[in-house]
């Protein structure tokens, strides 16, 4: 069933995906004819005049984004805080309405609010960009040819006539994805760190509430908000702490696996609400991903016993001249499993918040920006019908997706606990419910 | 193409900022949660489990008990009414054989009584005639006495003389 959901998904995701890449072909090819005039190193939309054509790629793209504020309907805005550093420039604190607001932007310490995220004038913009206020006349978007032969997307600000080129804030890819360090870092409370304080917030009333219950009736039946909450606590410990920990050791770590659980929960429901205090792509973001999943990954490795250890650095009972070998592929192993995390969320969450983006876009899309109102009647009838499919689908995903997370935390939290009663006893129960884990694992990939 | 959709594509690149909120957020969620609920709750889960178990073990207990004293009581029960009707059985075997002697009694009562009777009857009606024979014999001698001294020469005499000693008689 899972399996048939997730190819279902696949194919789902693939088909909208080639429709966006064909969509946005055209698109480009349009502009390319006709901006001929400008030459094949540069494409550019001149001056400030707003292009007013619809181009669902880079919509979805800013929709699933993180932004430093949030925005309610569109035009208003919730300022968020922010809290910019810049190595040599010191920090820049203050709300993100300090920069202005769509119809008048304006550049402080160097700051520019570009599509909802702060970018900086790059350090060529010279020290007096880089403090005190300036107005802003627009931003331009540019896609350049780097001496690589690659294509590039560019913003600038236009400032009293001049052009200066955006920086957007450090990321941690390496540059391998088209970010890189550049010369300021984001520290602010975004949309998403928002929706995590929320989240967190939400969580912690709820619990306590449900924490008062059990003292308010103890020795009695649970009742209101605990007899909801009990059923998922039980269900976590039974179907996944004791079983992949074991019974010697979970308690310790049911209270991780239950916050991992509801903490992935609560963000990836939020994001299904697609208004304010909700539609924060939070879950859908790699640095969230990234850091649950290298956490998860330290709480395992560092419960790791001698016996876990053991078996990645140098494995017992098989040939010297294997040893290293088994060496490199378990460290490798080491690195892999909080990836796999971080990826599956990552990639469902966004993925499923893609394919709704999409389908609303067929609004636009067979209303060709607009010129045909039947067409957005038709695209709004097959939208709105598939959207309420998806949102379903999103519904099980918002619940499935933490489950295998806490689920595969615990058994590399299992694996790195196990403890083995006779070293060279490789028949014993415990190596039958480790293949046997291994085995199920695929399901969850 | 690709890359103008990749370098959009903001989400894939890991943020510091939104990676250092991450860990902060997520690391103080799971301390306060753990304090104030997940581990009270875990306490109290556990300790209600073990309270239901040991009710369940203290109601079998019971019920075997209780089993155990529905047995000895149906046992008792049996052994009162065997009691019972032996007891009967026994009063009935005693009323019988009393009733039996009782009346054999009266009967012997009743055979002396009518014996002695017949005999005291025998023995009076043996004196009776004793007296009777004595008093006739008395009165005969009398009678012949009184017509020895009388004057027995005519009839009249003899027959006033009988009328007199008849009605002496009476």
């Amino acid at each position: 069933m899972k399996l048939l959901l997730r190819v279902m998904l696949l194919l789902v995701f693939c088909g909208v995906n080639t429709a966006l890449s064909a969509q946005h072909d055209d698109h480009d090819s349009g502009d390319h004819s006709s901006h001929d005039g400008h030459g094949h190193a540069t494409e550019v939309h001149e001056g400030c005049a707003h292009d007013d054509s619809y181009d669902p790629a880079s919509v979805i793209l800013h929709h699933i984004a993180d932004a430093n504020y949030f925005e309610i309907i569109h035009g208003v805005n919730l300022p968020l805080p922010l809290f910019l550093y810049a190595p040599g420039h010191g920090l820049t604190t203050g709300l993100s309405s300090m920069l202005g607001d769509d119809h008048h932007l304006k550049a402080v310490d160097g700051y520019v609010m570009n599509h909802g995220r702060v970018n900086r004038l790059a350090d060529s913009a010279g020290d007096a960009m880089l403090s005190g206020e300036y107005d802003v006349e627009c931003i331009l978007h540019k896609t350049e040819v780097n001496e690589a032969g690659k294509e590039k997307d560019t913003y600038y600000a236009k400032i009293n006539g001049q052009e200066y080129l955006l920086n957007a804030a450090s990321v941690g890819d390496g540059g391998l994805l088209g970010g890189g360090i550049t010369n300021f870092y984001d520290f602010s409370i975004t949309k998403n760190v928002f929706t995590m304080l929320l989240a967190a917030l939400l969580l912690i009333l709820l619990w306590t509430a449900v924490a008062r219950g059990y003292k308010r009736n103890e020795g009695q039946a649970p009742s209101g908000i605990q007899s909801l909450m009990e059923p998922f606590f039980v269900f976590l410990r039974d179907e996944i702490s004791i079983p992949m920990i074991g019974e010697k050791h979970y308690e310790k770590f049911q209270p991780f696996i239950l916050t991992v659980f509801f903490f992935i929960l609560f963000c990836n429901l939020f994001g299904l609400i697609p208004f304010i205090p909700g539609s924060a792509n939070v879950t859908g973001n790699i640095a969230v991903t990234m850091a649950l999943a290298v956490i998860a990954a330290i709480v395992a490795y560092v419960h790791g016993n001698a016996h876990f250890w053991g078996h990645v650095l140098w494995m017992p009972g098989v040939p010297v001249f294997v040893k290293p070998l088994l060496t490199v592929v378990e460290v490798l192993g080491l690195v892999i499993k909080p990836f796999s995390l971080m990826v599956r969320l990552f990639a469902n969450i966004t993925a499923g918040h893609i394919i709704i983006l999409s389908l609303v876009s067929l609004i636009f899309i067979f209303g060709n920006n607009g010129e045909s109102v039947f067409g957005a009647a038709a695209g709004g009838v097959v939208g709105v019908a598939f959207t309420l499919f998806m949102n379903c689908i999103e519904l099980l995903v918002a619940f499935v997706q933490p489950f295998i997370f806490a689920i595969l935390t615990a058994s590399y939290i299992g694996a790195a606990v196990e403890e083995h009663e006779h070293e060279h006893g490789h028949e014993g129960s415990h190596d039958v419910e480790y293949e046997n884990l291994n085995d199920s694992n695929p399901a969850y990939a | 193409m690709s890359m103008l959709y990749l370098a959009d594509f903001s989400v894939i690149k890991p943020d510091f900022g939104l990676i250092f909120w991450t860990v902060l957020i997520f690391l103080v969620l799971y301390f306060v949660l753990a304090r104030l609920a997940f581990k009270p709750i875990q306490k109290a889960l556990k300790k209600r489990d073990t309270e239901i178990q040991d009710s369940i073990d203290e109601a079998k207990r019971v019920q075997a008990q209780m089993a155990q004293l529905k047995d000895d009581n149906a046992k008792l029960l049996a052994e009162a009414r065997e009691e019972s009707t032996r007891i009967i059985a026994e009063a009935e075997a005693y009323a019988k054989k009393r009733k039996e002697e009782a009346v054999n009694e009266a009967k012997e009562a009743a055979q002396k009584v009518s014996a002695d009777a017949q005999r005291d009857i025998a023995n009076m009606r043996d004196s009776a005639m004793a007296d009777l024979k004595k008093e006739v014999g008395t009165m005969a001698l009398d009678i012949a006495e009184k017509v020895l001294q009388k004057d027995l020469k005519s009839d009249v005499n003899q027959t006033s003389l009988v009328n007199e000693l008849v009605n002496n008689l009476n």
